[in-house]
């Protein structure tokens, strides 16, 4: 989809009365990230357009959270056996997603008041999991795990105002980003109050070899080892012949 | 440039991998080892996940021993009757290793499990090595070596179904070859070594054979385990990244070439000395990273 066309299907899906003083649509330039061998990060770059009753667009505040494919984790507590270091008892984390940026105005607690931070999942720290109950500093381990891995941010400022309706986001995804389907989310706020929000799809895929050596290494497990062996045999072989004195 | 492992799950610096390769590989030419038991920690430090390093280090030294085993296939100097004893042995042996393997990955420890096989393996092999290549050095130049005398072990000639090994020139059970052929195959598959740093002075000073077919016939056998290894990390863990082999193998087979070539001008005790403190600095290593307080009191992994 070409930016024009873009910004165009924005303004056509902005409904004609606005609600609660404000109205907000989002859309992305590209609704498919696609991870190949040379895949080292993307942009995703959102285009928003948002009408209001009055003109002061500038104290309105935006939210975008950019929300991967859910996950199973474990994680450990290191504890010291003896002379070394061996993880104790795992603590299952499950349903928890992958991967989750916002993109905020200002600080997403000076915009978005607790009790919505807790109902619409905007945050990091408010996420739900099935295990509400994770013992002190099992939480603040995973979130920092995904941070220092770049899976989980949070970002002020990468909202940019086009004009005074129209407005872009830049949102960054990694290297080593999950594939699956995610969702952006867009809230606009003012004095803590939600005006609107609206969403779009995202979906990150794996193309190319890599996505094939995947899919068949995880579906056919036994062939892909098949296949691993007479790989590794008949390129022993060759180097074998290449270097033959 | 970036290149993303599939199965790895990382994005790494092809150059640098090769270059890890071509490193490994020079090693190995110059010492005539495998080099299995440096490439996988070095993958490890580099942040391939553990478990992956074992089973790709499978795969690559599948690729490496065929490329070397022809040469010997060429000067024929592979007994290949104990050579089959030997795989029978590590076909068991990959079964089982991949059992534990399995089951030390299912309770989430085997980070930690393979690098204290390492640092027990690492540490002890080393250790021997620079003392023996140290004695050697210290001896007088002049003073007459002890030659090597094959003596045929009677106590394994005594076991049942002693056989006539024609090209090893051994009357011995199969039993010995089994068990040591067991032995290499289950740390094959638990620590993504070919094992020839234990099958070959096992071949040389347990099982007496002559020494120059002692390296082809290892190499023969290390095909046969790694790549019986190979398919079962592939189908039972999904663990062995081909990319990453294969990008490991291009260097490696470089790398060889050039070692084999240094490796001749040097001096074998001096070689020895250097291989032992290179052997010891990885095991020190993996030990400090295990026995020092970690960096994030957690570990936090995606659950199997």
């Amino acid at each position: 989809m070409s930016m024009f066309r873009t910004i165009i299907a924005i303004l056509f899906s902005l409904s004609a009365e606005p609600l609660q003083g404000a109205d907000i649509a989002v859309a992305l330039t590209d609704d498919v990230v696609e991870v190949d061998a040379n895949f080292s990060g993307a942009q995703v770059t959102v285009f928003g357009a948002i009408e209001a009753e009055t003109t002061d667009i500038g104290k309105l505040d935006l939210v975008a959270v950019l929300s991967g494919p859910p996950g199973d984790y474990t994680i450990r507590p290191l504890q010291r056996n003896g002379l070394i270091w061996l993880p104790g008892a795992p603590q299952n984390v499950a349903d928890i997603p992958r991967f989750y940026a916002t993109v905020a105005t200002r600080p997403v607690k000076d915009i978005v008041p607790l009790y919505d931070q807790d109902q619409y999942d905007i945050g990091a720290e408010q996420l739900h999991t099935d295990e509400e109950m994770l013992p002190a500093g099992y939480r603040e381990a995973f979130l920092e795990a995904q941070r220092s891995a770049g899976r989980y941010s949070d970002l002020v400022g990468g909202v940019f105002f086009v004009k005074e309706t129209l407005f872009t986001i830049k949102l960054e995804l990694p290297a080593d980003t999950p594939v699956g389907d995610y969702t952006l989310d867009v809230f606009a706020y003012r004095d803590g109050v939600l005006l609107d929000r609206d969403f779009a799809m995202l979906q990150v895929n794996k193309v190319g070899l890599e996505r094939r050596v995947y899919e068949l290494a995880h579906e056919r497990p036994r062939l892909y080892g098949f296949l691993c062996v007479a790989v590794s045999l008949l390129a022993g072989w060759i180097a074998g012949l290449a270097f033959r004195k | 440039m970036q290149i993303y492992l599939p199965i790895a799950e990382i994005s790494v610096d092809p150059f640098v991998v090769v270059f890890l390769g071509a490193a490994v590989g020079f090693l190995s030419g110059m010492f005539g080892v495998g080099g299995g038991f440096l490439m996988t920690p070095l993958l490890i430090f580099y942040g391939v996940p553990p478990a992956v390093a074992v089973g790709t280090e499978a795969a690559q030294i599948t690729a490496s021993s065929v490329s070397g085993v022809l040469a010997h296939l060429k000067r024929r100097t592979v007994d290949f009757q104990m050579g089959w004893l030997l795989v029978a042995g590590g076909a068991a042996g990959a079964v089982i290793g991949i059992v534990i393997f399995r089951y030390f990955r299912a309770i989430g420890q085997i980070e930690a499990f393979i690098a204290i096989t390492y640092v027990i393996f690492l540490g002890s092999i080393g250790s021997l090595m620079l003392l023996e290549s140290l004695r050697a050095l210290l001896r007088a130049p002049d003073a007459p070596r002890a030659k090597r005398k094959r003596r045929s072990a009677g106590w394994m000639a005594a076991m049942p179904f002693a056989t006539r090994f024609r090209r090893s020139q051994l009357y011995i059970s199969p039993i010995p070859p089994i068990v040591l052929g067991f032995f290499v195959g289950v740390l094959a598959a638990i620590m993504g070594v070919g094992g020839g740093f234990i099958m070959v002075p096992a071949m040389l000073y347990i099982l007496n054979m002559p020494t120059n077919i002692v390296v082809g016939t290892s190499l023969f056998q290390i095909i046969f385990v790694t790549a019986i290894a190979t398919m079962l990390h592939a189908a039972a863990n999904q663990t062995v990244d081909i990319i990453l082999a294969m990008l490991l193998l291009s260097g490696g087979v470089i790398g060889a070439q050039i070692g084999a070539r240094v490796g001749k001008r040097l001096k074998g005790e001096q070689l020895r000395a250097l291989l032992a403190l290179i052997v010891l600095a990885v095991c020190a290593r993996l030990l400090f990273e295990i026995a020092l307080p970690p960096r994030t009191p957690f570990i936090v992994e995606p659950a199997l």
